[in-house]
């Protein structure tokens, strides 16, 4: 499990690799898979604005955005095939006033990608609830956990290695039921097949 | 940017946080008619990635108190009892937890714990500090700590973190309490014990 915290990004083509950013609050989880090439990227950003800094690229909405997408690009990732997840920007607290950062957040990842033509296949932002964003690199499967709650589905993953489902949270594989029903029956011939052929 | 803060002002800060959860603890004390004990309090600064982490485990479900802050130093006052736990702080009180009766026992809790931290506070140093109503919000750890230090570091490097565990006795029930000042109040702090200049 590779954590990503606050600022940071992780781009990863392990297939047994999970990226998690953990407890997730006015923060955005912006997820990049792109299933056919195998690799999937997770940033954790903090504030919608750079300003004028030009250091920790991974912090801010605008900068973070193209550097993820240039990361996931630059480890053999297309752009058309992104399936881009984005998870996050709560309003927690009402007493921070007119500065809601969780909806300046979501915006500006909004926008930001909209510049580089990226379009958003799923979303789970806004409310009051801090969430944990999961990236399971081989399935390109994603998932939104809230606190007290069990994990929903965002992205569902290729069944591919459908049985790792199985070491996540009970409810997950209730919700990725499909896919893992169609591995299960494309599996079946298949272990007979391998039985025959050992007999 | 932020400089960094030297060992003799963390010294000194952590001497404040003792001595302000010191007063917290004979409130809650007092309030449970039970005995508390309170840990060594840390006092940390670092980067808002790395403060995050030094609070605990980021998924951990919490009920967490927050008191704004106002007066001669903005920030704010957290408490966070582990969501299980607050069923038994809430007992110890004659009230149900996760009720509307029960959140306002925890935000009453937070308001005395707050207050009187803040005389502890405001005794040593001689700053007005002025607590703002309490929020109560049930979450994962980190997005609250996160959240909350995205709100008073900003695009900041530096977060100040004071924190100190108050512990009652016999029960399952501690309280870990956090100070977390908005950038740039820290020298303030620091001010009137004679330290608001890096010695080091």
């Amino acid at each position: 499990m590779a954590a990503v915290r606050m600022g940071e990004m992780v781009v990863s083509t392990n297939a047994d690799d999970e990226l998690v950013a953990l407890g997730l609050g006015s923060c955005i989880g912006l997820a990049i898979v792109d299933r056919s090439a195998g690799i999937a990227g997770l940033a954790h950003i903090v504030l919608p604005e750079s300003g004028d800094r030009s250091d920790q690229l991974g912090k801010f909405a605008n900068t973070a955005v193209p550097e993820l997408i240039a990361r996931v690009r630059g480890a053999g990732g297309v752009t058309r095939r992104f399936e881009t997840c984005v998870a996050g920007g709560a309003r927690m607290f009402e007493m921070t006033g007119g500065l809601d950062i969780g909806a300046r957040n979501e915006a500006a990842v909004r926008a930001a990608l909209d510049q580089a033509g990226v379009r958003v296949r799923a979303a789970e932002t806004g409310g009051n609830q801090g969430r944990t964003v999961k990236v399971a690199v081989g399935q390109g499967l994603v998932t939104v956990r809230v606190a007290g709650q069990s994990a929903v589905t965002l992205l569902a993953g290729r069944g591919r290695r459908g049985d790792d489902l199985a070491s996540g949270r009970g409810p997950t594989i209730a919700r990725s039921t499909t896919a893992s029903s169609a591995t299960g029956a494309l599996r079946e011939p298949r272990a007979a097949m391998r039985i025959g052929a050992w007999l | 940017m932020n400089p960094s803060l030297s060992d003799i002002q963390l010294d000194a800060l952590r001497e404040l946080a003792n001595i302000a959860s010191g007063t917290a603890a004979t409130a809650l004390s007092q309030m449970l008619a039970r005995e508390v004990e309170i840990s060594v309090p840390r006092a940390l600064a670092l980067s808002p990635v790395d403060a995050v982490d030094a609070c605990g485990d980021p998924e951990r479900h919490v009920a967490g108190v927050v008191v704004p802050l106002r007066g001669d130093i903005e920030g704010l006052v957290l408490l966070m009892i582990p969501f299980e736990q607050a069923e038994s702080l809430c007992s110890l009180l004659g009230v149900q937890a996760h009720t509307e009766v029960g959140d306002s026992a925890l935000r009453e809790i937070g308001n005395i714990l707050a207050t009187s931290y803040l005389n502890g506070l405001g005794a040593m140093t001689g700053l007005a500090l002025e607590p703002s109503p309490p929020h109560l919000h049930n979450d994962m750890l980190g997005a609250i700590v996160s959240t909350l230090l995205v709100g008073t570091a900003g695009a900041d490097d530096l977060a100040l973190v004071l924190d100190s565990e108050l512990d009652v006795s016999g029960e399952p029930c501690s309280i870990s309490f956090l100070l977390l000042p908005t950038s740039g109040q820290i020298s303030d702090l620091l001010a009137p014990l004679g330290l608001a200049e890096p010695t080091d």
